[in-house]
């Protein structure tokens, strides 16, 4: 089953952000800098549970400029969380379709890694959603996605062909981003 | 570049912005209708015999139909281009709306008598004629709703951008309803749903492309 990805923005600081992004709006700088510093931090736990950690930093700078660029698409007499929370949902999306282009690099076995939490914890979300896709599809992402095969090493490893493993790919991401949106819709 | 320079950069020189306003968006779309009309009309493109034409249910009923479908589906549009709202109830009602359309004009539609009959009512050349129009008028909708959804934020581009591609469709059927020569339901029911629908796949692929954010 997919995990559930509502997200509760602003649940502890909800009021401020409201506030914050109104005098944004306004042209206030300062509550504007104090408000993009907090997002980060969120946005960066919300991506750590859903994207590999190389992808993070990218899709916090990727909101962060969305929510500069669509500001005016906020209206001030509605929460911020919900705002938020869909634009960092549509850009998880966006991410997710990024993978079927970008070719994935095997990391170097030597690389220093300070901390596996996060990795962790993204590889289990990342896992939940790939147990929704049909098994061969889930296990061409796994292979060539998260795990740098290339795509006629996973094409040996699984018995697929070359062609096959890429048209899996396609359609698996597809219906992963189906699913995250179905999801949303629910909420 | 660091997070925090892009927050200091971002900041720096803040500029007030002017919230998006539905209601404005709305109203533009409107005066665009109101303009396109009194062109089209101004022009001299009005059937002559439209007195007669009033008369007629099947008149209303094409006028109606594409102003409604129009109508749904430019809302659906210009509410959908905000991150929170999806546009996908308001698609199912505008397939409802489509449906019933349809079946009220075969309602309508009570004769019918030989393909030698069905052939000259569906009249192919001047439904060619129809649909090329059909298809000119729905472009400054489509330039309309592409600078709105480009402006807005649509979290579920593909849904927007059919509803804005069903809009602007109905929009140019609705426009051109006021010249159009023939109230025969089969040929409305076919000549516009062909006019109609081009203008939809061309805008879905069209504006999906807009939407990108």
């Amino acid at each position: 089953m997919a995990p559930t990805v509502s997200a509760k923005a602003g649940d502890t600081s909800g009021h401020d952000w409201d506030r914050m992004m109104a005098a944004a709006l306004v042209g206030d700088a300062n509550a504007y800098r104090t408000l993009l510093a907090e997002l980060a931090l969120w946005l960066r736990r919300y991506y750590a549970r859903r994207l590999p950690p190389s992808m993070t930093e990218d899709a916090v700078q990727d909101v962060l400029l969305a929510i500069h660029e669509k500001r005016h698409t906020y209206d001030p007499a509605r929460p911020f969380g919900p705002w938020l929370a869909a634009i960092a949902r549509y850009k998880w999306i966006d991410r997710l379709r990024s993978l079927k282009t970008d070719a994935a690099e095997p990391l170097d076995e030597n690389i220093g890694v300070p901390d596996h939490g996060d990795a962790v914890i993204a590889g289990s979300t990342f896992q939940q959603l790939l147990a929704a896709l049909k098994p061969p599809q889930a296990e061409a992402i796994r292979l060539v996605k998260l795990e740098g095969y290339s795509v006629e090493e996973a094409s040996r490893a699984t018995g697929q062909s070359v062609s096959l493993v890429k048209v899996n790919i396609h359609r698996g991401l597809k219906r992963l981003a189906d699913i995250i949106r179905a999801a949303a819709d629910a909420d | 570049m660091r997070t925090e320079s892009l927050v200091d950069r971002l900041s720096q020189d803040l500029r007030p912005v002017r919230p998006r306003s539905i209601v404005r968006e709305a109203l533009l779309l409107l005066l665009l209708a109101v303009v396109e009309v009194a062109a089209f009309l101004g022009v001299g493109f009005m059937r002559p015999d439209m007195p007669v034409a009033m008369g007629a249910p099947s008149f209303w009923w094409k006028l109606t139909s594409m102003g409604l479908i129009a109508v749904m589906g430019a809302g659906v549009a210009i509410l959908s281009a905000d991150p929170v709202r999806s546009p996908r109830r308001g698609l199912r009602w505008i397939l409802v709306c489509i449906v019933a359309i349809l079946a009220s004009g075969w309602l309508i539609d009570a004769a019918g008598s030989g393909i030698a009959d069905l052939v000259r009512r569906l009249d192919w050349t001047q439904g060619l004629r129809c649909v090329w129009k059909m298809v000119v008028l729905s472009i400054p909708p489509a330039i309309a709703l592409g600078v709105l959804i480009r402006r807005g934020a649509p979290t579920d581009r593909a849904g927007t951008a059919l509803a804005a591609g069903l809009s602007c469709a109905a929009w140019g059927a609705f426009v051109f309803v006021f010249a159009c020569p023939s109230d025969d339901p089969l040929y409305i029911a076919v000549w516009y749903t062909v006019g109609c629908a081009i203008v939809t796949i061309l805008g879905r692929t069209t504006l999906i492309r807009l939407a990108r954010w």
